[in-house]
């Protein structure tokens, strides 16, 4: 009767190796996930050679440490260009996710909604379908003036079409910016 | 639809009048009662008709009679000393031969579980789900089968995903049993189904309350058996074939069972069962609910080798799954939420999404795997030592949204879990009244290799138990009690970036104390203490990170003490002539209740805010009502009610505590028709289930709500309760006869008025309604001689 019972826990743990052995491997592919941790909006004021970056930046994604969020400072009654630049810097080397928004331009689309500061903003890029992308733009900025800009990306598969509302389609991005013309 | 209803009313009033009008009571019922085991007829068995408080006893030669029997339906109760009791329900047109077998209480297929003669689960509160009603909820998920138990809600995320709640508490707090082996899968999760395929069991019982504490301290908010018919025990090759149809989201299923005893080796007996499911997207009254389709195989394997004294037994069920989560459920950050809660509505894009049977992103797929062996000998005639060997294996994967067309398609989340465990366990025979089973019980699980997204990290765990539990039984009299002692280590808990935390290791003692009354054969009282308690989990203790289904982020608390219950429940069980009331009360203290506990600001992100949760503790008072009434107005009219109560309360706060389920109320009309020769036991059923608003929420939360004039109000929740709702529902079925084959055909109708709904324990009530009506069909077709 020991025997059997012998017998039995071993068969078990043979069993118990096995299931084990199931468990996949570690170094597969790990926390990688497709991340946009880095925003920076490049100003360059028009006609002179004035550069000026705002980043947000969360390198270890949602949650964890917070972020840390630069303010706009612009000058005022002048007239900028700007271009977005989008990072996953989670991985090493960071990885550019600006080119894929280009690439499906389809199905995206950036929004810029200032408040209280004093801007006008165009978004200059197309897609294919003539439609806004918004990776390039042009500020107009007035009187001097303290408010804020809020950044937007929506993702909007097969859906994006002209006049689209900011509340559209699903949330990749949403910031404010606190930015100064002074 | 109204007139429709009035037909089938009409039609139900004219098979009554036909029948009553042929009433005679003349009748007559005989039988044979038999022991399973040894064949022998038994003599001074009980043979009592409940419904009308007859009662014979068998002669020798285990023969029994019945006359003067009206036509009608009756339930039976067969009863003898060393047998386990048969309930039975018999349809008496003409007069009636029909014999029982009584299975010997030592029988040896017996689960571990099986304590008591009389009372199976001795003096817990238990309700069970079999026969037609359990044939009545086949094709559903294991959550959705559970919901017709008073006390058992849902929780539910989405039209695809359904969590067993038992008295407002789920997840970590309710165990599932499957076939005898705790369920280890990632129970955290609120949209984390059971991995059990129902098809299994032909029996689900639900113990209420820590008031067993045999399989488990932890078991605050009940316990879940799925117990699968035993091994056949007489030669034969028997089968079984089930099939079922739904019209909302046209969905299928096919399952079946194969089964065999030699009659070479009659020890030996083997099963095989399978089970294929696919449905495409649900439906509101109003729009399709894009991508909430459902895919799923199951299978399993039984063998038995049973002798006298010893037996040997092995399981093993495979259940793999896709579901689908409903497309407009997916939000970006806050401000996606609030927009959609604005709207009322999925947008126009989801709106008009077609029936379709693809699943895409978002979906869940999961596997699990359960292994189990069993041996048994008995113990002289002192009692029998039990062994269990189990292994579990279980993978869960959650595709979400791709960000980019080029995304790769790996999964968001990735979680996999292996669980060995044991149990030796022996149960004593009668010795001076007292039965009693003693054990220890031990597992070791490797919760490894988390890949993509972090939420939980990687951990090991060690758990440990040992029990005793008596029952005493004299006269009017069973008393129960039980000590558990369980001690639970988690170590080498690292997330993939090699940050290590630090262990965790928890242990304490559980109690139960019971004693049941049987004041007449009508009336028996039980009452019920016990004192269980939990300890915290690894996503209470470590996680970190975004909540994707519930778009909130969620850290844990590593300085969490164990959470303990003391709980009272008093039941009772009176049934006098044509009534029956089943009435139970409990009261439950939580000290040290974790809850996720809103903080403020709101984290910011990326992606906008995100509200922040972390796990905190408080005091908690649980109490409530679970009724059911039943009376028999005729020999073919039987009327049933039934109610859930439950109230909630955070003692510390001195709040109502969130998400608890509303109160619900269900009146059921049944009309049996009497045996004809082609149609038997043929029923219909309609009833009404009125769920109320859930008012009872916390006051204040850390939500900013903008109100109308401007000012901005704390909220608890994004959006307030929804609205009290009722529905109404068919059921019918019937065994027909072709030739000798029976087949066993059940229809149900639910939400019959496809009524537009939303339900306050659906954390998609933000996003859509509730499906719309439901017709289902399940056609059952034994195989082989029946047992």
């Amino acid at each position: 009767m020991k025997q059997k019972w012998v017998k039995l826990l071993s068969g078990f743990g043979l069993l118990a190796l096995t299931l084990a052995g199931c468990s996949k491997d570690k170094d597969e592919v790990s926390n990688e996930e497709e991340l946009i941790t880095t925003v920076s909006l490049r100003f360059q004021e028009i006609g002179t050679a004035n550069v000026f970056v705002a980043t947000f930046r969360d390198t270890d994604g949602e949650g964890g440490n917070p972020p840390s969020i630069d303010e706009i400072v612009l000058k005022p009654n002048a007239n900028y260009s700007c271009s977005v630049e989008l990072l996953n810097e989670s991985v090493s080397p960071a990885e550019d996710i600006t080119e894929e928004v280009q690439e499906e331009a389809d199905d995206h689309e950036l929004y810029f909604i200032p408040a209280g500061a004093n801007i006008t903003i165009n978004r200059v890029d197309l897609d294919s379908k003539s439609l806004p992308v918004g990776l390039s733009s042009t500020w107009q900025t007035g009187a001097a003036s303290t408010g804020t800009v809020r950044v937007v990306l929506k993702h909007k598969p097969g859906t994006k079409a002209a006049g689209d509302p900011v509340t559209k389609g699903e949330t990749d991005i949403d910031l404010n910016f606190t930015t100064k013309l002074q | 639809m109204v007139v429709a209803i009035r037909r089938i009313l009409g039609i139900l009033l004219l098979g009554l009048v036909v029948n009553s009008s042929q009433a005679q009571c003349i009748l007559r019922f005989s039988g044979v009662v038999t022991d399973s085991d040894t064949r022998e007829r038994l003599s001074g068995a009980t043979v009592r008709i409940k419904d009308i408080r007859l009662e014979v006893k068998t002669d020798e030669q285990g023969r029994f009679l019945f006359e003067g029997l009206c036509p009608g339906s009756y339930n039976i109760l067969i009863t003898h000393i060393g047998c386990q009791p048969v309930e039975s329900h018999i349809h008496l047109k003409d007069d009636l031969t029909q014999d029982f077998v009584l299975p010997h209480t030592h029988s040896e297929l017996e689960e571990v579980v099986v304590v008591g003669a009389t009372h199976k689960h001795g003096t817990a509160i238990t309700e069970e789900l079999k026969g037609r009603q359990l044939a009545a909820t086949r094709g559903a998920s294991l959550g959705e089968s559970l919901r017709s138990i008073s006390g058992v809600n849902v929780l539910q995320t989405g039209a695809t995903i359904f969590k067993p709640v038992i008295h407002g508490l789920h997840s970590n707090r309710v165990l599932i049993l499957n076939n005898g082996i705790r369920q280890e899968s990632q129970q955290w999760g609120s949209e984390h189904a059971p991995e059990v395929d129902p098809y299994i069991a032909n029996r689900l019982t639900v113990i209420k309350g820590a008031s067993s504490i045999r399989y488990g301290s932890d078991a605050i908010g009940g316990v879940v058996l799925v117990e699968p018919r035993l091994l056949p025990a007489a030669p034969g090759l028997y089968g079984e074939i089930n099939t079922a149809f739904f019209t909302n989201n046209r969905q299928g299923v096919l399952s079946g069972i194969i089964e065999n005893n030699s009659a070479k080796h009659p020890a030996f007996a083997w099963r095989l069962q399978g089970t294929l499911k696919k449905g495409g997207n649900s439906r509101t009254p109003d729009y399709w609910l894009m991508n909430t389709g459902i895919e799923e195989y199951n299978f399993s394997a039984a063998a038995g080798w049973q002798q006298s004294h010893r037996g040997l037994e092995l399981f093993y069920s495979n259940f793999n799954t896709r579901l689908g989560i409903f497309r407009g459920a997916h939000i970006g950050n806050v401000t996606d939420l609030e927009t959609a809660i604005e709207r009322g509505e999925p947008s126009e894009e989801i709106k008009s999404a077609p029936f379709s049977y693809t699943i895409d992103r978002p979906y869940q797929q999961v596997h699990h795997h359960l292994f189990k062996l069993k041996a048994h000998h008995t113990t002289g005639t002192a009692g029998k030592l039990n062994l269990v060997l189990s292994g579990q294996y279980n993978n869960r994967m959650e595709f979400d949204v791709k960000r980019f067309a080029s995304s790769s398609d790996a999964p968001q989340l990735d979680l996999s879990i292996s669980t060995v465990g044991t149990d030796l366990v022996w149960d004593h025979n009668n010795w001076n009244n007292f039965r009693g089973t003693i054990g220890v019980s031990g597992s070791f699980q490797l919760n490894d290799s988390y890949k993509q997204r972090v939420f939980i990290p990687n951990y090991r765990a060690w758990n440990g138990a040992v029990f005793w539990i008596e029952k005493w039984t004299k006269g009017k009299w069973m008393l129960e009690g039980g000590l558990r002692y369980d001690w639970r280590k988690l170590f080498d808990i690292e997330n993939n970036n090699s940050e290590r935390f630090a262990d965790q290791q928890f242990s304490s003692v559980s109690g139960s104390l019971g004693g049941t009354y049987r004041w007449s054969p009508e009336l028996t009282t039980t009452l019920n203490f016990s004192s269980a308690w939990r300890a915290p989990q690894i996503n209470e203790l470590y996680s970190d990170g975004l909540h994707h289904s519930s778009a909130r982020i969620e850290t844990g608390n590593p300085s969490l003490v164990p959470e303990r219950a003391n709980s009272w429940m008093l039941n009772m069980d009176y049934q006098p002539f044509r009534w029956r009331f089943d009435i139970g009360f409990y009261y439950k203290d939580i000290s040290n209740f974790i809850y996720l506990a809103p903080d403020y600001p709101p984290v910011l992100t990326i992606r906008g805010a995100f509200p922040s949760f972390s796990f905190r503790q408080t005091d908690a008072r649980l109490h409530g009502l679970d009724a059911t009434v039943g009376y028999v107005l005729t020999a073919h009219w039987k009327a049933e009610a039934k109610a859930s109560i439950l109230r909630a309360w955070d003692k510390t706060a001195d709040d109502w505590l969130i998400q608890m389920p509303a109160d619900r109320y269900e009146l059921g009309l049944q009309y049996e028709f009497g045996n004809a020769k082609h149609w038997q036991d043929s029923y219909v059923k309609l009833s009404g289930q009125q769920v109320m608003r859930q008012t009872r929420v916390p006051v204040t939360g850390n939500i900013e709500k903008p109100q109308p004039d401007g000012s901005i109000r704390m909220e608890s929740d994004y959006a307030p309760p929804p609205p009290a709702y009722f529905l109404l529902n068919l059921e019918a079925g019937t065994k027909l006869f072709w030739g000798k084959q029976p087949i066993q055909l059940s229809l149900t109708a639910t939400n019959l008025l496809n009524t537009a709904y939303r339900d306050y324990m659906n954390a998609f009530r933000y996003f859509a309604w509730e499906t719309g009506r439901n017709i289902g069909l399940r056609i059952m077709l034994p195989l082989g001689k029946q047992h």
